[in-house]
């Protein structure tokens, strides 16, 4: 398989689980391997050429309040203003920034025992609505893995899954 | 429908677990065993002497001091966890750089039985179920069926992944139509072929249908269950065909576990499998 988004991009970030990138280099991939329930909220600012992705775990820092002050990116509620406010940093504006979202994946699950992913997404669902913030592109739900990556240079959004790419 | 004794064959065929583990589980059921004799069966394998050290070290065994030394591991970690810990090195130590079927290689397959080890005995601990013997061995050990089917039907394990691809089709079901077997089946076969204690064995056999365990290790295999689905949920699978899979909802009644046990358990064990999946890192190289 040939990466669709290699070119001559070189420096590749890896997002792990519970984990926040950003980059201001064009050159520059930010990846994230193995969502399953977990969500990966991409930003992107298409002026600046600045990128970030978060790949978080879970929906409530309250779940753990002493993880989430060693490591916010483990929970929605925490790690999203981390990322928002992370690009900032680098010089964004929100109304520049261009949002997508995946991950939020399910096991089969009649009982609704294994709600994980629903309940990530819900969550920054209710945050984004809260904030004004616009999704622009999303492949959620479903009971499927994915990985995804930004170009940062470009903005382009690549979500592969069983097998198959797509772009966001 | 491939045939029993071709499976048995391809089971046979796999790289044999280090002699130490069966030699170990002797020795742990003998109270007058010296420290001297376990030095004996670790410290003649180097590549097992190697990698028993650094998990030793992870942060999941919680020792204070560097272990330097197997009478040391021993001194610290007790007989119980220092046979978790050569499992663990044993396991690595088969584990083929790249599965051919499957779409795995070593760090994945890894970070999979490392995650369901970790994730099965820190639900041990919170159900207060008491944690049984080999809770983390046997979810360490969970998917040793899929070595066989990755490393000797690839072309087989291809239809598999396609077949779950795309449908409602569980990944245990999909393994029956294709090869007639499934993972499970498999996985005892191979528990038996490397002299695994019994727990073991039901564990491999029964992780995907814990109701229809016969034996009294059911709650060690209704945890695993549980801690199975709970590590592809997060993202930590070994195959491509993560969440295809479901949860028994009697495995989750018998073990009165809700779901917000289950996201604390996740939280409180991230690091720990992040550090066992680290520990041996070095002499595996990241291929993904």
């Amino acid at each position: 398989m040939t990466p669709t988004l290699a070119g001559a991009a070189t420096n590749l970030i890896t997002v792990d689980i519970a984990d926040i990138r950003v980059s201001k280099d064009p050159a520059s991939v930010i990846v994230t391997y193995a969502l399953g329930s977990c969500v990966a909220v991409i930003v992107h600012d298409p002026i600046r050429r600045i990128g970030g992705m978060i790949h978080y775990m879970l929906p409530l820092a309250q779940t753990a309040p002493d993880k989430a002050r060693g490591n916010p990116a483990m929970f929605a509620d925490t790690g999203i203003p981390v990322l928002f406010r992370s690009v900032y940093e680098l010089g964004c504006r929100k109304e520049d920034l261009v949002v997508k979202v995946a991950g939020g994946g399910s096991l089969y699950d009649d009982k609704g025992t294994f709600e994980i992913g629903r309940r990530n997404y819900v969550v920054l669902r209710k945050m984004f609505w809260k904030t004004g913030v616009m999704i622009a592109a999303e492949d959620v739900g479903g009971s499927k893995s994915r990985t995804v990556r930004l170009n940062v240079g470009t903005g382009q959004v690549v979500v592969r899954s069983q097998g198959e790419e797509t772009e966001l | 429908m491939i045939a029993k004794e071709t499976i048995l064959q391809r089971v046979q065929a796999l790289p044999a677990l280090s002699t130490a583990v069966a030699e170990l589980a002797s020795l742990r059921d003998d109270p007058l065993a010296t420290a001297l004799a376990y030095e004996r069966v670790i410290r003649p394998d180097p590549a097992l002497s190697t990698n028993f050290l650094r998990l030793a070290n992870s942060a999941h065994f919680g020792t204070r001091h560097e272990i330097k030394t197997v009478r040391a591991a021993l001194a610290l970690l007790g007989t119980k966890r220092l046979y978790e810990v050569v499992v663990g090195a044993a396991l690595h130590g088969v584990l083929p750089e790249r599965l051919p079927g499957y779409e795995v290689d070593l760090p994945g397959f890894w970070r999979h039985c490392a995650a369901v080890a970790a994730l099965s005995e820190r639900l041990s601990t919170e159900l207060r179920v008491g944690a049984p013997d080999f809770v983390f061995t046997a979810g360490l050990l969970h998917d040793i069926g899929k070595l066989v089917i990755g490393s000797f039907l690839a072309a087989e394990s291809a239809e598999v992944l396609a077949r779950v691809r795309g449908s409602e089709k569980t990944f245990i079901d999909a393994e029956h139509e294709v090869l007639g077997w499934d993972h499970s089946e498999i996985g005892a076969e191979v528990a038996r072929a490397w002299r695994l204690p019994e727990a073991v064995v039901d564990t491999a056999r029964w992780h995907h249908s814990p109701s229809e365990c016969p034996t009294a290790n059911r709650t060690l295999v209704d945890m695993v269950h549980v801690a199975d689905g709970l590590a592809h949920s997060l993202g930590m699978g070994a195959d491509t065909g993560e969440l295809a899979r479901r949860i028994e909802v009697p495995a989750m009644q018998r073990l009165h576990v809700t779901a917000r046990t289950l996201e604390r358990i996740a939280c409180d064990s991230l690091a720990n499998i992040k550090d066992l999946c680290h520990s041996l890192e070095g002499n595996a190289g990241r291929t993904s």
